[in-house]
This record gives C-alpha cells, sequence and structure tokens, in this order.
C-alpha cells in the first residue's frame, strides 16, 4: 500500500493552496463579502480548476477524483461556500461523463473550463423530499423529437446561476425509477424559471434556489440516454456514489481548517502563565482533533481511489460522507470551545466554519441515508 | 424498486437464460462472488454493468428496474414433483403484459379445448 502523492500532486496542491489562501480565504469572513460574487469563481478559473474533472479533449484537466479530493480539500479551507459551488458543478458533470454522448460532452463540457467558466447545478430534490424518489413529482412526456418537462426542484446549489441543470424527471409517474431521466437544460430554456433563492445559515456564498419547469421543451439531444428507458435510476445511483466522496473531501478542508486556527490560537494565548497549549485538556483536545481529521482524510482518499480503480466504491463513498461530516461538525465545535468567545462572535472563521460544516450531514443524502445504504451492502 | 429486486430479476433471468452464476460472472467479466452479491442486492449495480447484464440475458435494461409484482418462490407452490415448471412458467407470466397474458390463456383454452375433442 502506497500513500505517498505522485510530483502532479504535490505540485498540484501546492499551487491552489498558495491561490486560494491569497485570492479566496480573505473574503470568506470579510464584512464587505456577502452572498455570491463571480469575481471568486474567475481566480479558479484563470488556472482551469472550475471543473477540472472534464476530460482534456474537452478543454478541462482529466483530473481523477483522488487528485480532485486534494484540491477540493484545499479550497473548502479557504472557503467552504466555494467549494459548494465547484462540488454542485462537479456533480452536475458526472451523468454526462458517465453515459453522455459525444454530442453532449461537446456541447456542455466546455462551457465550464477555460478562464470564462461558467458552473452548472444538479436538480433532484424536490418540495415533498429528495430521497424517497417513489414521490418525485417532476415529469417528462415524449413528443416529436424531444420530452416537455414540467415540475420543481428545491434547494439546488447554482440553480440561479447555473449555465445548464441536470435535471432528474420521470417519463411515467407509475414506474418512476424505471422511467427515469438524467435531462439537461439549458438556462435560457423557455419555460424555465428560477421561483426564488434560499437563505441558509451556512454555505451563505453558494446561490441555492427553487426552479420550476413549465412545459420546457428539451430536445431529445439533450437528454443522457434519451432513448434508453431504465438508464437514469442508476445513472442517479452512480453519480450520488461518486459525489459523496467529495463531500468527504470538503469536510476534511473545512475540519482542517479548524484545527489550524485552533492551533494557532491555542498556541498564543497564554494563561496561568503558560500557553493554553500546554493545558494538557487544551492539548488532548487538539490530539483528538488532528486523529479525527486524518480519519476524515484516509477515507476519502479510499472511496476516491475505489472510484479511479474502477472498484466497489458505494460502501467507501457513503462511509467517507458519513464519518467526514461528523468528524467536520465535531472539529469545528472543539475550534470553537478552545477559542472561546472569539468563535462564538459573528464574523469570526471559526463561528462561521461552525455554520458551513453544519450542513455537510444533510446534503448529497442525509446521514441516515447513507446508514442506510452501509447496511444494505453488509 | 430496490437494488435486492433488480438483483432477484438479474437471478431470474439468468436461470430463464440457463446461465449459472460462473458462466455469467464469465461473461461479464467479474468474479462469481461479485455476481452473487449483484443479485443478493449487496453490490451496487452500475449502468455499464447493466447494459452489458441486459445484452447477455436478452432482456430489455426496463425489465430489471420495473417494479413488477415479487416473484412467487417454490415454497408458495403445492406442485409436487412438477413445481419448478410450475415456477417458471409463473414467473414467466408474471412479466407479460395483460395483453399477452390474454393470450397464453386463449392458447391454454385452445389446448384443453383440442384435449376435450381428440377424447371424445
Amino acid at each position: 500500500m502506497d500513500f505517498s502523492l505522485n510530483t502532479r500532486q504535490k505540485e498540484l496542491v501546492e499551487m491552489v493552496r498558495e491561490l486560494v489562501n491569497s485570492e479566496i480565504k480573505p473574503y470568506l469572513v470579510s464584512s464587505s463579502a456577502s452572498g455570491f460574487d463571480w469575481e471568486l469563481i474567475r481566480q479558479l478559473a484563470v488556472h482551469n480548476l472550475v471543473c477540472p474533472t472534464v476530460p482534456e479533449e474537452y478543454g478541462g484537466r482529466g483530473l481523477d477524483r483522488l487528485t480532485m479530493a486534494l484540491l477540493m480539500e484545499e479550497i473548502a479551507a479557504a472557503h467552504p461556500g466555494v467549494a459548494a459551488v465547484i462540488a454542485a458543478t462537479l456533480h452536475a458533470v458526472e451523468p454526462i461523463l458517465l453515459a453522455g454522448s459525444n454530442t453532449q460532452k461537446e456541447k456542455f463540457l466546455p462551457e465550464l473550463t477555460g478562464k470564462d467558466a461558467g458552473l452548472a447545478a444538479f436538480a433532484l430534490t424536490e418540495a415533498s423530499g429528495g430521497s424517497d424518489l417513489s414521490i418525485m413529482r417532476t415529469c417528462a412526456v415524449r413528443k416529436g423529437q424531444g420530452f416537455y418537462l414540467n415540475g420543481s426542484k428545491d434547494y439546488v446549489i447554482n440553480a440561479p446561476i447555473a449555465s445548464w441543470i441536470a435535471v432528474i424527471g420521470a417519463t411515467s409517474m407509475e414506474q418512476k425509477k424505471a422511467s427515469m431521466r438524467v435531462f439537461l437544460l439549458e438556462q435560457n430554456s423557455k419555460g424555465f424559471s428560477i421561483v426564488r433563492q434560499r437563505e441558509t445559515s451556512g454555505l451563505d456564498y453558494a446561490p441555492i434556489g427553487e426552479i420550476s419547469f413549465e412545459n420546457v421543451f428539451i430536445e431529445e439531444d439533450n437528454v443522457i440516454k434519451g432513448q434508453k428507458a431504465g438508464s437514469g435510476y442508476l445513472l442517479l445511483t452512480q453519480t450520488f456514489d461518486r459525489g459523496r466522496a467529495m463531500v468527504g473531501a470538503i469536510s476534511v478542508g473545512i475540519a482542517r481548517a479548524a484545527l489550524e486556527t485552533a492551533l494557532e490560537f491555542a498556541e498564543n494565548r497564554v494563561q496561568f502563565g503558560t500557553s493554553i497549549k500546554n493545558h494538557q485538556a487544551v492539548a488532548f483536545s487538539l490530539a483528538d482533533m488532528a486523529t479525527r481529521v486524518e480519519m476524515a482524510r484516509l477515507m476519502t482518499y479510499k472511496a476516491c481511489w475505489l472510484i479511479d480503480q474502477g472498484g466497489d466504491y458505494c460502501k467507501a463513498s457513503a462511509m467517507a460522507k458519513v464519518v467526514g461530516s461528523e468528524i467536520a461538525q465535531q472539529v469545528t465545535c472543539a475550534a470553537a470551545d478552545i477559542l472561546g468567545a472569539r468563535g462564538y462572535e459573528k464574523g469570526s472563521l471559526i463561528e462561521q466554519l461552525v455554520r458551513d460544516a453544519r450542513v455537510l450531514s444533510t446534503i448529497e443524502g442525509t446521514n441516515n441515508i447513507q446508514r442506510a445504504v452501509i447496511a444494505s451492502q453488509l | 424498486m430496490s437494488f435486492k429486486q433488480i438483483g432477484r430479476k438479474l437471478q431470474l433471468a439468468r436461470e430463464e437464460k440457463g446461465m449459472s452464476q460462473e458462466q455469467l460472472a464469465r461473461a461479464l467479466g467479474c468474479s462469481q462472488s461479485a455476481l452473487s452479491n449483484y443479485e443478493k442486492g449487496k453490490r451496487r449495480l452500475y449502468l455499464s454493468h447493466l447494459e452489458k447484464l441486459s445484452e447477455i440475458l436478452d432482456k430489455p435494461l426496463e425489465y430489471f428496474m420495473e417494479n413488477n409484482r415479487p416473484p412467487v418462490e417454490k415454497e408458495h407452490l403445492l406442485g409436487g414433483d412438477r413445481s419448478d415448471q410450475f415456477l417458471h412458467l409463473i414467473n414467466i407470466i408474471y412479466q407479460l403484459s395483460d395483453e399477452q397474458i390474454r393470450e397464453v390463456l386463449s392458447y391454454i383454452e385452445y389446448i384443453k379445448w383440442k384435449e376435450k375433442r381428440g377424447g371424445q
């Protein structure tokens, strides 16, 4: 077993760490920065880092999952909101990478690459829920050379700003899973509208919204495996199984940022004649935090490695997501305890990280859903 | 439709085709234990796997995904020595459309009518 990173990976990590620390991290808790701002995405776009998993032939960097996870940790450690926006784009691209036609790849992938890269979104959750697909309402009716899409989706990251959205819908309300398809909807489509932008307690940077479709015509060319009924559900589960590992990477980044902040504070804060790091209670807490971050990191690496090797990654990915998200919440809270009142102050880094970490056990399938997935494979 | 149900349908289609787990695993390019886990629903089947399986087993992709009635198990039958035949027949009929079932019934009626006529 080899845990070492190759030279290319090390150089990329170093480059991205330097970039995000100087150009993106200062805006995480800046009082002037609130909500989405293209400027931060542009900083990544200059280096073709908006969707680096897109193959080189379509303008991307063609990164494997493990290398992407390394970069995602860096981005999340600097700015979890930016990481969420990037992860949502990676998620939207996955069905195209897995089963898209060459025409779909040529049309949708280059838009997310280069210095003018746009963003994409993935829309599954509806007002009635996200995990129970049997109650999904979004439906499509085949007519002529395409489908008419009707319904709505909610809590869609990037929805208000995405160039295109991968929408999950069914063509039969009786056989939803068997008739599920992935529809690639362009932002300017007639009948598509943004109902509202949601305000959330964390990830304030990421634009999250409710969207609706009223007789939106989608050409068959823009439906993944449009001719093949029965493909959508499997594509959906595979997309989630891959995306969960990336939530693990975001979790590691957030937890690491909290640990580094707490460590620096503990080294400089003097109480009872010595830095508080020399007090065993604080030292042990820091030791536990560091151990947990490493545990989450290794589980994320293993899931990504299995994806890259074409192995059976479903369980590993769900485990990485559960462990990572829970560790991110534990570590950010432990860091807040070490910082005392400063960790509770609005506008402080730790206060922001605590709020950002909270959502990780909910997105990409709640942790209870992950446990159900893991249990089904035991 | 859960992965357990998809796996059960995979097993039925394999048996219908007369293939052993080992033969199908070889055709799919995986180990026999991986195929066994696919059939038990303990391992995720992805689109590329199922596309290949649907080709090998001559079944459309929807066959594995449609939420049909659960298959009949052998212990539900009272067919004595012919229970294997009954099980096979019933599970084939379960996959048919209403129209096809009507055709099968009229053919059975025809066979019975022929037998009766021959006996007269």
